[in-house]
């Protein structure tokens, strides 16, 4: 099987999804002529024409609010924001809306909004958020992130099939550093499922997009040690698995939560809180957040280096657990 | 530009105290829509007492003096276009087929359908048995670009369908107006806006609300037509919408109507109105829609005094029985409090 980037497999996972489906179309700045600012819908606006492959005004709010009112029509609209920071602009729209819309009337929206998100890139403090937590408390929001190319293309077909609106992450460190044989048939990796990434018995690390590959780093440089380290892939981020997270807890009963945002109010609390409360009696030692620092992403590669998690960080923490 | 400021408080070439259709219509249509106006004054009136009485909680958003603008264009709308607006726009869902008892029970909370009590009545969305669109409050005008979204879904399904949003005036100034509006423009929607220009954004008068004498003026931005339009006279209404309707359907993109109109109540019921001077209510009690329409009935109308008055009289009934009914429906059991959140 051939290799796939990560940013090919979403572009697949989309091309194929409209290919089948009618109701799919995709919308978003200058995702048409020139493909996108990463290139992810390079060559659809040739295959599906202008109807289908939209190219809008810089009017995030327009964007996302046009895919809402045609996704009421049956319409399945993929809109791009060109980096996930900007989500910020349509905010309102996306969880006052969107997200709200079933609860209050029955109406669903079959929504998926997608983008490059995270730093390590030198993006600076405008194009390198991680925003999940936002909308992590945000009742009706779907949230996936994808660290494989195997699971890109199979979470946005997923993503794409739910009838309700999903926020679809795409850590852009990922999107040429990252490929895996993908099949060519048809297959979605169903939201809401976590999944073992490496197996192991002394700690465990829950983590997610581009820190799943950190993770994995700092566990082959453990293993080295003969400390055994499960590292748990969430995939998608709302709602969570925690049946795969408990289980993993039971059996190492150490813990890390690390992700790429900020930690103050991030996933990471959220996911320790709910290990204290439904898995204490299995914990060997406090659970560990591991996470960015509580400041805009920096700029400078030094800066942000000192900003992200990173092996190092990850290994002295189990270092910490191990011996705790 | 020269801010002009009319000396009575509309401008002379739109004011009338007196209307009459020019279109032939029958004693059918002006009987629908003066019981569809009326119907929803009288549930307004009863909504008032109901949240006097402390059985509506919260509070209660009414639509007196507006009623002319939301019939008039709904009655010019195919039952397959689609529209949004929230209670300030009552006779519109009325004439659309929607029950007087089931607004009045989402307004006391009831379990009825289709928000089974998580939303206020000012609230009212279903498609699919009314064609009335989703509206989202959270942020004035965001049904702009959300019903550019409807009329985009019209536009690559080929369908000669119309979406219109209705919105106040101080809706018009926040950014998603703008985004909305600009993106329909550009991809030459089916989005028909009409304004309803009530004098005020909450206690805000317009002239604090906009540098323009009137919210059409800021159509050029999006290269639209736009009118301006006295919006108590339902004839009148008629005529203006018809041609933007007729626009937006032929594929020639959004079109923008301001009906300047008056909010005869506060805000909400809440509201005492405390800021608005005594002449302008006066004003515009001359020129009260109900008021115009039935003394057209009386006269040159053909209707006679006698009918009018019977369907006056009918309506109250209709409404006093609806909040008997809706009085009736048991609230939402607690147990659902969680539900409906994704699909099953
Ligand atoms: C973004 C936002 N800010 C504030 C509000 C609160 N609010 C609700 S209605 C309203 C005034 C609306 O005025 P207008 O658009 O003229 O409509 P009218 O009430 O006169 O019908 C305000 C400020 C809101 N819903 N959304
Ligand atoms: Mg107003």
């Amino acid at each position: 099987m051939a290799k796939t980037t990560y940013l090919e497999a979403i572009r697949q996972g989309l091309a194929e999804e409209m290919a089948s489906d009618d109701r799919v179309y995709a919308i978003g700045e200058d995702i048409g002529l020139y493909g996108g600012a990463f290139k992810v819908t390079e060559g659809l606006l040739n295959r599906f024409g202008a109807e289908r492959v939209i190219d809008t005004p810089v009017s995030e709010t327009a964007i996302i609010g046009a895919a809402i009112g045609s996704a009421y029509l049956g319409m399945r609209p993929v809109a791009e924001l060109q980096f996930i920071d900007f989500v910020a602009c349509c905010f309102n729209i996306l969880t006052n809306f969107a997200a709200k819309s079933r609860y209050r009337w029955g109406a669903g929206v079959p929504l998926v909004v997608r983008g490059p998100c995270g730093g390590g890139v030198s993006g600076g403090p405008f194009h390198s958020a991680n925003p999940e937590a936002h909308f992590l408390h945000t009742p009706g929001l779907k949230i996936v992130e994808p660290s494989t190319a195997y699971d890109a293309k199979g979470l946005i077909k997923a993503a794409i099939r739910d009838d309700d609106p999903v926020l679809f992450l795409e850590h852009k460190l990922l999107y040429r550093r990252v490929q895996d044989e993908v099949p060519e048939e048809d297959y979605v990796v169903p939201l809401g499922q976590a999944v073992v990434r490496r197996p192991g018995d002394d700690v465990t690390i829950v983590t997610f997009g581009a820190m799943t590959h950190t993770a994995l780093d700092a566990a082959n440089q453990l293993a080295e040690r003969d400390v055994a380290i499960e590292v748990i892939d969430l995939r998608t981020l709302s709602p969570l698995d925690y049946e795969t997270i408990l289980q993993s807890v039971a059996k190492t009963n150490k813990v890390i939560v690390l992700h790429e945002a900020q930690r103050t109010g991030g996933i990471g609390a959220e996911i320790a809180a709910a290990i204290a409360e439904r898995g204490f009696e299995h914990l060997d030692a406090p659970p560990v957040r591991l996470a960015s620092l509580d400041t805009p992403v920096p700029y400078s590669p030094a800066l942000e280096a000192a900003f992200r998690p990173s092996v190092e960080q990850i290994v002295a923490a189990v270092e910490h657990l191990v011996e705790y | 530009m020269q801010k002009l400021k009319p000396a009575r408080f509309l401008d002379p070439a739109l004011d009338r105290t007196s209307i009459a259709p020019n279109e032939t219509l029958s004693h059918d249509q002006l009987i629908t829509w003066y019981r569809t106006m009326r119907l929803a004054r009288a549930c307004d009136k009863k909504l008032g007492a109901l949240y006097r009485q402390g059985k509506i909680v919260g509070a209660v958003y009414l639509a007196t003096g507006q009623e002319a603008i939301c019939t008039g264009v709904v009655s010019l709308l195919e039952r397959n276009d689609y529209f949004s607006t929230v209670a300030r726009g009552l006779a519109g869902w009325f004439l659309r087929g929607v029950e007087p008892r089931h607004v009045i029970a989402r307004w006391l909370g009831r379990d009825v359908p289709p928000s089974h009590g998580r939303e206020l009545g000012l609230f009212f969305a279903d498609i699919e048995h009314y064609g009335i669109a989703p509206y989202h409050n959270g942020s004035m005008a965001s049904w702009i670009p959300s019903g550019a979204g409807f009329a985009l879904a019209f536009k690559i399904r080929k369908q000669p369908r119309v979406y219109v949003a209705f919105t106040g005036d101080g809706a018009t100034s926040p950014g998603d107006f703008y985004e909305g509006l600009n993106f329909a423009a550009i991809h030459k929607l089916a989005l028909v806006v009409i304004v309803e220009n009530n004098c005020f954004a909450y206690s805000t008068s317009t002239d604090k609300q906009m540098p323009v004498e009137n919210v059409a003026d800021r159509a050029p931005a999006f290269n639209i037509p736009s009118e301006v339009a006295f919006g108590n006279d339902i004839f009148e209404v008629r005529r203006v919408a018809k041609r933007a309707i007729d626009h937006a359907r032929a594929g020639n993109g959004p079109y923008l109507v301001e009906f300047k109109t008056f909010r005869a109540s506060g805000h909400g019921e809440h509201d005492d109105m405390g800021y608005v001077d005594a002449d302008l209510r006066e004003f515009w009690e001359q020129r009260d829609p109900l008021r115009l329409f039935a003394e057209y009935l009386d006269g040159p109308g053909g209707l006679g005094e006698t009918a009018v008055k019977a369907i006056d009289d009918e309506c109250t009934q209709v409404i006093e029985d609806a909040v008997v009914w809706a009085e009736a429906q048991p609230e939402a059991s607690p147990d659902t409090v969680g539900d409906r959140l994704f699909a099953p």
